[in-house]
């Protein structure tokens, strides 16, 4: 689905920080959607989250640099990461680039059903969206 | 808000006080300079590829990894720093970070227009002259629910320590770094002939962030700030934070000068031999480059003209200009190639 100049795919689910989840059983791979890479802009380094570390959802777990801002990165899942994307390290621009494929950011084992998360289709994502492009001028 | 002019403060509190703020809810501005020399390294970077720990230890230079973004830089008390630190819901801080650092460094680029340097705000974060210099260093960071921005006016640099305290491959690299800093960028003292009173620097600081933040009121750090600001000096000046592996990198050296101006060395390993070639540019285009290594370079002499040869043409053009180079001069260089050449300037990728 397009929202504006943005992309967000049918069949991930999104929270309210601009991130994306794609749950597949027991298991959820995470990034950042479309909207939230071009928030951040240029990003010049992505750290690696720690494999084998507890995330909870809306807690920050990982950071990243861009226009030397550090920003933190808020759990869309409580689980284990059990992968990283650890090419993000050498090229943080696939955030930017590729935010669904190349850009994901870890797989987590989820600890706890997902909850409060929306879909493309769903009109208060819709919404939301749209109060996120008219706060942020975009 | 509250305006928090706290004069020269230990090194280590010139750091800390503004980490404290956002873990105690605390909005404010704040102006300060270290009283002794210290190296402050970017969050995300690597403390012992960046820096040479053990010159720094020699000298008795402290070390501290902030958690702000940027590079390494060695600071001392011929910066006057601000701190803004800045709840995220405050309407007074935009939420887009090009916006933010618009409106937040146009009182810095306005103080350095009322001391007499032209000076203007440019995107992303840099305040540069109007001859394109580089007059301070800013960085940002999401702490908490605070949006923090550090940045300095620049009385004056010690260039000649920078460059030491950086960690680099060899005295020909290191040369290079502190031309280009020199080149790239400059300071009050600099612009000016000699730098403004402390005091009218800071009060022109002040006075230009009011017309964004509205009247701030001058007061004094509570002790809750003291109290935090020891908390954090237990687990800021480990080893471990320090040297907390961050970012790393594979056989390239790079070190960022300003907004689009880099000098790289990279070594590449051809059939021929080890190539080490150091490269500076400034938007892509080629300023300076340094070729060594334990190639053969046929006729004898030629690489130095080569190295001139490359000097104004851009990146893009890199590879195309070292071919027409070997074939006007008739260049035999046995395992090495123009792409090989091309690889170590940082052409192409050699991962």
């Amino acid at each position: 689905m397009e929202i504006g100049d943005y992309s967000f795919p049918d069949d991930l689910l999104y929270d309210r920080e601009h991130n994306w989840a794609q749950i597949d059983g027991n298991t959820a791979t995470i990034g950042m959607t479309d909207f939230g890479q071009d928030l951040a802009g240029e990003i010049i380094y992505a750290e690696t989250p720690l494999v084998g570390r507890e995330i909870t959802f809306g807690e920050p777990f990982v950071s990243l640099e861009s226009g030397k801002w550090v920003g933190r990165i808020k759990a869309i899942v409580t689980g284990k990461i059990i992968e990283a994307n650890e090419e993000l390290e050498w090229e943080g621009t696939l955030i930017n680039d590729d935010p669904y494929e190349e850009g994901w950011l870890a797989k987590v084992e989820l600890g706890a059903e997902p909850e409060g998360l929306l879909k493309a289709n769903d009109p208060e994502f819709a919404e939301f969206i749209a109060s996120e492009r008219e706060k942020y001028g975009k | 808000m509250n305006l928090y002019d706290l004069g020269r403060v230990p090194w280590l509190e010139s750091q800390l006080i503004y980490h404290a703020f956002p873990r105690l809810g605390m909005e404010g501005l704040i102006l300060l300079a270290p009283a002794e020399p210290y190296v402050c390294i970017g969050y995300h970077q690597d403390a012992e590829q960046e820096v040479d720990l053990a010159y720094c230890r020699e000298h008795d230079i402290p070390v501290f990894r902030r958690e702000v973004g940027g590079g390494a830089v060695y600071l001392d008390g011929q910066q006057l720093f601000f701190q803004l630190i800045i709840h995220r819901d405050n309407p007074l801080a935009p939420r887009d970070r090009v916006e933010f650092y618009r409106t937040f460094l146009a009182p810095v680029a306005q103080s350095y227009q009322d001391l007499g340097v032209k000076a203007h705000h440019r995107p992303v974060n840099d305040i540069i002259t109007e001859a394109g210099r580089k007059i301070s260093g800013t960085g940002a960071a999401e702490i908490d629910d605070y949006a923090v921005l550090v940045g300095n006016l620049i009385a004056d640099f010690d260039y000649e320590t920078m460059v030491r305290v950086l960690r680099v491959p060899d005295a020909k690299f290191r040369d290079k770094v502190f031309k280009s800093l020199r080149e790239n960028l400059t300071t009050l003292h600099r612009e000016l002939g000699q730098a403004p009173p402390w005091q009218t620097m800071v009060d022109t600081l002040a006075r230009n962030f009011e017309s964004v933040l509205g009247p701030l009121t001058p007061a004094e750090l509570p002790e809750v700030v003291q109290e935090k600001v020891a908390e954090l000096a237990r687990t800021h000046t480990t080893e471990e934070w320090l040297l907390a592996p961050r970012r790393r990198f594979r056989e390239d050296r790079k070190v960022k000068i300003a907004e689009g101006v880099e000098v790289v060395q990279r070594v590449h390993k051809a059939p021929g031999g080890l190539i080490r070639g150091t490269v500076e540019t400034q938007h892509r285009k080629i300023v300076a480059v340094g070729l060594s290594g334990d190639f053969f370079f046929y006729p004898a002499g030629k690489l130095a003209d080569l190295e001139q040869a490359l000097v104004g043409i851009k990146m893009a053009e890199l590879q195309h200009v070292l071919e027409e180079y070997y074939h006007t001069n008739a260049i035999e260089s046995p395992g090495v190639t123009p792409e090989d050449l091309a690889v170590a300037l940082g052409a192409a990728s050699a991962r």
